[in-house]
């Protein structure tokens, strides 16, 4: 019986995967050819079906041709109800793409948010950091052309400000960040604590959530992430930040190879949409 | 309307949890049951109708768990933050806390059949004192039990969790029983409310929000979370299916992730470990003359004495917990 039982759970998993990979071979098809309606018809006939994060996506309405997309970074920033100030795009997928992510900051420097955060759980882009930099540095100059002055771009390096980290006049704040700004800045923070208290210039019982909080903010202030855009096909935070997300929206995409602007503006807007209550 | 609910799953229901058990299988679940007061509205009925059929609804997933043979299980029952609600609300669901805390002292014996713990997991001193006793009793009667475990998250937020951590490795320092290098992440782990369960391996959230809400920030790091529309009362078995089956998807690559992770952990602390020793053979100027032979040797017994040394401040917080519990029912006793 136990043979058949696993037999059914192979044939499950094996229908599961098919499925999986036929949606993303759909979705980029369907994003090739121009055919809205047949995307429109596709989605309602796929979304349902799919599990998990992407089911609740919900899809951004038709947006115009590329040719005039530049025109419309501005106002589609302020057609929104609410921006989110931080963006953390994390990337759960074996091997992130330089391109693909410069491409993403660049459109959120566009519409306006001033915090842009760069994740990964193997610290990929914390030791390619020049390359990245240069990658957005290129995209925006081609994507924005001649606004592209406006867009300055300040690269932090994590936490941990190192002095050669590039600055320039300050617009949108880039961060870089891996596992070492998670836990890990949490336990220094409490190594420094307890130093403080080990040389009598603390009482432990002075010790509270704010204390704490300040300590695991940068120099810069940088706000909590409101939204948290993950890439690939893993359904987990895979260590970002655990004491910054208590309140971030996470809205998931299968890849971060060749996502379009549609479907991140689709984001941004079920962002707006959404009510938080704060225990309320 | 008890604690577990008695009764067996469908054939259909049979057949698909055996397929599912083939799988890997979630050892640790937990739930944010969100979604109450919607379904209260969408049904027209009263707020606290909507928390009622919400605490049934537990009951319900509790015994599914135990079908599928998920041992333990964590729910947000109360968030710091909901001390903001109306007064009226507050007020009918520390009533609903203290009716169920009431019931489960008198179903003990099916407690114990099922060999179920309660853990309540949170800042009990924000509770009023009733509640407070009768959840001491409650966590003390089942505290043998073995068989499956039940956390209950009241008055509790994961921030104020890992600062109360902190806090308490920064008392272990007043008391000298740790040192300050001594603060890694597997300690705060350990002084965690949460630090008697493994990290949790799946975290639901029902009613299609997609957010954490301040819940188990820290243990969910490497935990695969599943976003579920439908409202908590109406939850299905089927739902609960679903999520698994979410979690088997991902259950190789968050496999990997976690590993890679702890490898990362055991060198952070070797690494620090190492710096320690040269600190202290530097302090006795004898930091030139020790060849490797020797060096291991200090770095063995350093690694030992500090690994007494946190046993040590682990079972006096222990102590310090117990006996919180302890006193709490001993006044309920005399009151």
């Amino acid at each position: 019986m136990a043979f058949l039982y696993e037999l059914a759970w192979r044939f499950l998993h094996v229908a599961l995967h098919v499925q999986r990979t036929l949606l993303s071979w759909f979705r980029a098809r369907l994003r090739s050819c121009d055919w809205r309606l047949w995307k429109r018809a596709m989605a309602a006939l796929l979304v349902p079906v799919a599990l998990g994060f992407h089911a609740h996506r919900r899809l951004g309405p038709a947006a115009g041709k590329r040719g005039c997309r530049r025109f419309r970074w501005g106002t589609d920033g302020r057609a929104l109800e609410k921006l989110p100030a931080h963006v953390g795009l994390l990337i759960a997928e074996e091997e992130p793409r330089c391109a693909d992510v410069a491409t993403l900051v660049v459109w959120c420097m566009a519409v306006g948010i001033s915090y842009v955060s760069v994740y990964d759980s193997r610290g990929i882009f914390r030791r390619n950091n020049s390359r990245l930099m240069e990658e957005i540095q290129r995209q925006q100059q081609e994507l924005l052309g001649v606004d592209s002055a406006k867009y300055s771009v300040e690269l932090v390096n994590g936490s941990s400000e190192k002095p050669d980290s590039q600055v320039f006049s300050c617009q949108a704040v880039v961060k870089v960040l891996s596992p070492d700004d998670g836990k890990s800045s949490i336990v220094s923070a409490a190594q420094q604590l307890c130093r403080a208290v080990e040389q009598r210039e603390r009482a432990s019982k002075d010790i509270n959530i704010d204390l704490l909080d300040s300590m695991l903010r940068d120099s810069k202030c940088t706000p909590d992430p409101d939204l948290v855009l993950k890439f690939g096909p893993v359904e987990s935070t895979v260590g970002f930040l655990p004491w910054h997300i208590r309140l971030t929206e996470f809205i998931s995409f299968p890849s971060h190879v060749d996502v379009s602007y549609e479907d991140f503006f689709g984001a941004l807007q079920h962002y707006a949409a959404c009510e938080q209550r704060l225990g309320k | 309307m008890s604690w577990i609910r008695e009764g067996e799953l469908s054939f259909i229901e049979r057949l698909s949890a055996n397929i599912l058990k083939a799988g890997p299988m979630p050892k640790h679940v937990a739930f944010i049951m969100d979604g109450n007061r919607r379904y209260a509205r969408k049904r027209h009925v009263e707020r606290q109708e909507g928390h009622t059929q919400g605490f049934e609804k537990l009951a319900e997933t509790l015994r599914w768990c135990l079908n599928l043979n998920i041992r333990e299980v964590t729910v947000y029952a109360f968030s710091i933050e909901n001390f903001k609600r109306s007064k009226e609300e507050v007020d009918g669901l520390m009533e609903l806390a203290r009716q169920k805390f009431k019931k489960l002292l008198e179903e003990q014996e099916n407690l114990e059949k099922h060999g179920v713990c309660i853990r309540v997991l949170g800042d009990l001193e924000l509770l009023p004192l009733d509640l407070q006793q009768l959840i001491a009793q409650a966590v003390v009667a089942t505290r043998t039990h073995n068989k499956c475990f039940l956390n209950v998250c009241f008055a509790y937020t994961s921030r104020h969790e890992i600062t109360n951590a902190v806090k308490e490795m920064a008392w272990g320092v007043e008391q000298g029983l740790i040192k300050s290098s001594d603060v890694s992440e597997s300690l705060l782990s350990k002084c965690l409310y949460s630090s008697s369960s493994p990290d949790p391996d799946l975290l639901i959230r029902t009613s299609g929000e997609v957010r954490l809400s301040d819940f188990l920030l820290w243990q969910t790091s490497y935990s695969c979370l599943v976003f579920q529309s439908v409202l908590w009362p109406e939850y299905s078995f089927w739902n609960l299916c679903e999520a698994i089956l979410q979690y088997q998807l991902n259950y190789q690559s968050l496999q990997r992730a976690q590993e890679q992770h702890w490898e990362e952990q055991a060198l952070q602390q070797l690494e620090a470990d190492r710096s320690c020793v040269a600190e202290l053979m530097r302090q006795h100027g004898s930091g030139t003359v020790a060849d490797t032979q020797d060096r291991r040797k200090l770095l063995l017994s350093y690694t030992l004495k500090r690994e007494e040394r946190v046993q040590g401040f682990l079972s006096a917080l222990q102590n310090k917990r117990d006996s919180f519990f302890h006193n709490l029912t001993s006044q309920a006793v005399l009151a």
